[in-house]
């Protein structure tokens, strides 16, 4: 088992060595050796769990030093089998996606170390591997985005992402220096006993030890996951190669989850940074859905839409279902790594058809079909508004008594709603010959899929904490004054359902408002096609150290 | 005293007279040789004063070292830009100095950042002797056409600014471990600078937007010289170092 722990990292890196001494050779070599050498890791990371679930105890390898330990947990166990398994799909695709393009060979160097590097960041053991893993993800990560060296906007954006992930890394860094400093050891088990031992030793910038160590980790996260206003790099990655751009989705941007629940235990102590993660990750989740609504290229409305869900994920861990964020972020990474590595058959196929369907005349008349209706309005308004609560709420009262009763879980349950809601609304908008039979296919179709990520995420929870005074700890430091939470609640359900209901008016009733738009309309877009100027804020101020750095050479004549 | 440590572990303004002195060496070796050689002496000099160091020349080095990390990002001669990174790298060993540490590990300091400065200054040669003058942004494309002079250029760059598994990674944890509070964040932040700077030279020389190189690749016998020279610092630096914390 230590054997196997050792080989995770080094597989890749050893892959990455081979590769580099047949670079003079055939691309076709080059390849099989990689991919032969990922084939292995995915085979040694389900044996990796595989063994966890049968002995079921955590387990720390060190080489003997102060550092370079590795440590296999139920988080290290499912993250490097998620891990391994997608970094294998896009060795395979890189095959032949890659094989016209030039520094072939180099592409595959860089994705094995790339590989070596994340997995070597979820089995981290101590604070020195996890900063090393972190940072040279980064690192990596440019050279994988600036691979085509001919194209400049590619090297603009490969420097924008690196140097989000430099500035990153120094929140994480220095908040490793505290803990050592507070605590003395480097290795993470006995660092989280002490912990939840001692949790506020003493304070640092006037700030419980705790908060300031949780601050800087979210920090972190938040430049790792394109969390705002951190965020204008990862639209603009589409440049690199996309298997770059499916590995990064998929994988390196989760990052920013991962690192939360591997501090859970600094967050039981730190509830104020929870709530700074749940509201960051809810403006997240909203301007990156707004943004993705708006593109009229399929790369970057992914890339937009990963920003939501990344969103999305730290709203989870905000309010305390550290968790379900693992689980949300292995299904995106599936999902989103899919549709990544699909997108360029979508857009062959976009070329032949277009997609948009016949005029009901022609439906009628020509393919002698009925024409296509929708429910009335009210009834799709009543169902959009009840069937998903319904459905959410049954099945989380099936899996835990008390489920309902904690905050996160409520939360949840309105992010749910509103998704489910939202579902349905498009069904209703679809139009369909038979629509009854197709609301009531979807809302199967929706009972099918939340009972599902019900059940799995219970059992995620189960697995991943299978201490339950630290589950109801860190849901009990996302909590917040009851009184605060139910009137939020209120506000925010009676907001959404009235905002329903008039999206339904507006849209059986056909009245859209005027054809032209009005100053604030124009005003909101003109914002939204900008992008909201953080990127041009951004470049202002790039431009004005440059100019100081200038300045202060032509004054120190260059010497 | 204080005042001659300050030449050779160089502080703003009397590093003015250490970078104008390597400007004027014609020799890469010689110059390799100076960068390496000149810190050990500030190193020997400031070992024989006996420290405690004042605040007020600690607060100095940090200000002396965030000078030449800006003054960094807009230099595109590679021999300045060695210069003055060493500039900006050796200062801090004045912080190191100030927590009390031995003789030993202010020498393995300075040397942390100075080997692979001297590997960037025989580089820096090769450049010149291909191009006229290593100049970023003069002519690009060196990733295309001269793939192995590319890829030991960014490894001696990437050594340079502190990246793992290199030594200056450790180093830097140490020093921040040392200092706590805002004097480490003032180092984070030169850190943070260090790799934009990096960043915008290693682009100007790879990335394929103006005038492409045109010449012979780095040698294999170099290539192998660079590797194992830079394999031997990363295991020394796993040795010496212990991970810094």
């Amino acid at each position: 088992m230590d054997k196997l722990t050792i080989l995770l990292p080094a597989l890749p890196l050893l892959s990455a060595v081979l590769v580099a001494l047949l670079s003079g050779g055939s691309h076709r070599r080059v390849a099989r050796t990689s991919i032969i050498l990922s084939a292995l890791t995915l085979l040694l990371a389900v044996s990796a769990l595989a063994l966890y679930l049968r002995d079921a105890r955590p387990m720390q390898v060190s080489f003997g030093g102060d550092w370079g330990s590795l440590y296999l947990d139920p988080l290290s166990c499912i993250m490097a089998l998620a891990v391994a398994g997608i970094s294998l799909v896009v060795h395979v695709y890189s095959a032949r996606y890659m094989a016209e393009e030039s520094g072939y060979a180099r592409f595959y160097v860089l994705l094995d170390l790339m590989a070596a590097a994340i997995l070597l960041m979820v089995t981290a053991g101590d604070l020195i591997t996890l900063l090393v893993a972190w940072h040279l993800i980064g690192v990596l990560l440019y050279f994988l985005l600036s691979h085509d060296t001919r194209r400049a906007a590619t090297q603009r954006y490969a420097f924008w992402t690196f140097f989000t992930y430099r500035l990153g890394d120094l929140p994480l860094i220095f908040a490793a220096v505290l803990l050592y400093h507070a605590y003395g050891t480097l290795s993470l088990p006995l660092l989280f006993e002490h912990i939840t031992a001692t949790p506020d030793v003493h304070a640092v910038f006037g700030m419980p030890l705790m908060t300031m160590v949780g601050l800087l980790i979210v920090l972190s996260a938040f430049a790792r996951s394109a969390q705002f206003p951190l965020h204008t790099w990862l639209p603009y990655t589409m440049e690199g190669p996309t298997p770059v751009s499916a590995l990064m989705h998929a994988g390196i941007v989760n990052a920013g989850g991962f690192i939360i629940n591997r501090f859970a235990p600094v967050f039981v102590n730190a509830g104020d940074v929870l709530h700074l993660v749940f509201a960051v990750g809810l403006v997240t989740a909203i301007l990156g859905s707004v943004l993705m609504l708006t593109q009229n290229d399929i790369k970057k409305s992914l890339g937009y839409s990963t920003m939501g869900q990344m969103g999305f994920m730290f709203v989870e861990c905000g309010v305390g279902a550290f968790s379900l964020a693992i689980y949300h972020l292995i299904a995106h990474g599936l999902f989103k790594g899919t549709l990544f590595l699909g997108a360029g058959d979508v857009i062959g196929d976009a070329r032949k058809d277009d997609g948009v369907p016949h005029d009901d005349v022609y439906t009628f008349l020509v393919e002698r079909r009925p024409v296509a209706s929708r429910l009335p309005w009210v009834v799709a308004a009543a169902i959009t508004v009840v069937v998903p609560l319904a459905v959410l709420g049954v099945s989380h009262w099936l899996v835990g008594g008390n489920f309902v009763g904690q905050q996160g879980a409520i939360i949840l349950l309105f992010f749910g709603w509103v998704t489910g809601a939202q579902l349905l609304f498009a069904t209703y908008r679809l139009r369909a010959e038979s629509p009854w039979r197709v609301m009531t296919m979807i809302i199967l179709s929706l009972v099918v899929v939340v009972a599902g990520y019900t059940v799995i995420e219970h059992a995620f929870d189960l697995f991943l904490y299978a201490n339950r005074t630290l589950r109801e700890h860190i849901y009990a430091a996302a909590s917040i004054p009851i009184a605060t939470f139910e009137s939020l609640v209120a506000i925010l359900t009676v907001a959404i359902v009235v905002g329903w209901l008039a999206v339904y008016y507006t849209n059986a009733s056909g009245d859209h408002g005027n054809d032209r738009p009005s100053a604030l309309r124009l005003a909101f877009y003109s914002l939204i096609s900008r992008e909201f100027y953080v990127a041009d804020v951004y470049a202002w101020l790039t431009q004005m150290v440059l100019g100081l750095s200038e300045r202060l050479n032509v004054w120190s004549r260059w010497v | 005293m204080w005042v001659l440590v300050a030449l050779f572990l160089p502080l703003f303004p009397l590093s003015v007279v250490q970078n104008m002195l390597l400007a004027r060496i014609p020799r890469p070796l010689a110059r390799s040789a100076l960068l390496l050689l000149l810190p050990q002496v500030g190193v020997t000099l400031l070992h024989t004063l006996h420290p405690p160091i004042p605040g007020f020349l600690v607060t100095w080095a940090l200000l002396s070292s965030a000078f030449y990390a800006l003054r960094l990002l807009t230099v595109r001669d590679l021999e300045l830009w060695s210069g003055l990174f060493v500039s900006s790298a050796l200062a801090l060993t004045w912080g190191v100095a100030a927590r009390g540490a031995d003789v030993t590990t202010l020498r393995l300091f300075a040397f942390w950042f100075s080997l692979p400065a001297t590997l960037l200054v025989l580089l820096t040669a090769s450049l010149a002797r291909r191009m006229g003058a290593a100049y970023a942004g003069l002519f690009t494309g060196l990733a295309q056409s001269q793939p192995r002079l590319a890829g030991v250029l960014t490894l001696v760059v990437l050594s340079i600014i502190a990246t793992p598994p290199f030594p200056g990674f450790f180093a830097l944890l140490d020093i921040l471990h040392g200092f706590g509070g805002a004097a480490a964040l003032s180092v984070l932040g030169v850190w943070l600078i260090w790799g934009w700077a990096a960043t915008r030279v290693l682009q100007g020389f790879n990335s394929s937007n103006g005038r492409e190189i045109s010449g012979g690749d780095l040698g294999m016998s170099s290539v192998v010289g660079y590797a194992v020279t830079l394999v031997v610092f990363a295991a020394a630096g796993f040795l010496f170092t212990r991970g810094g914390l």
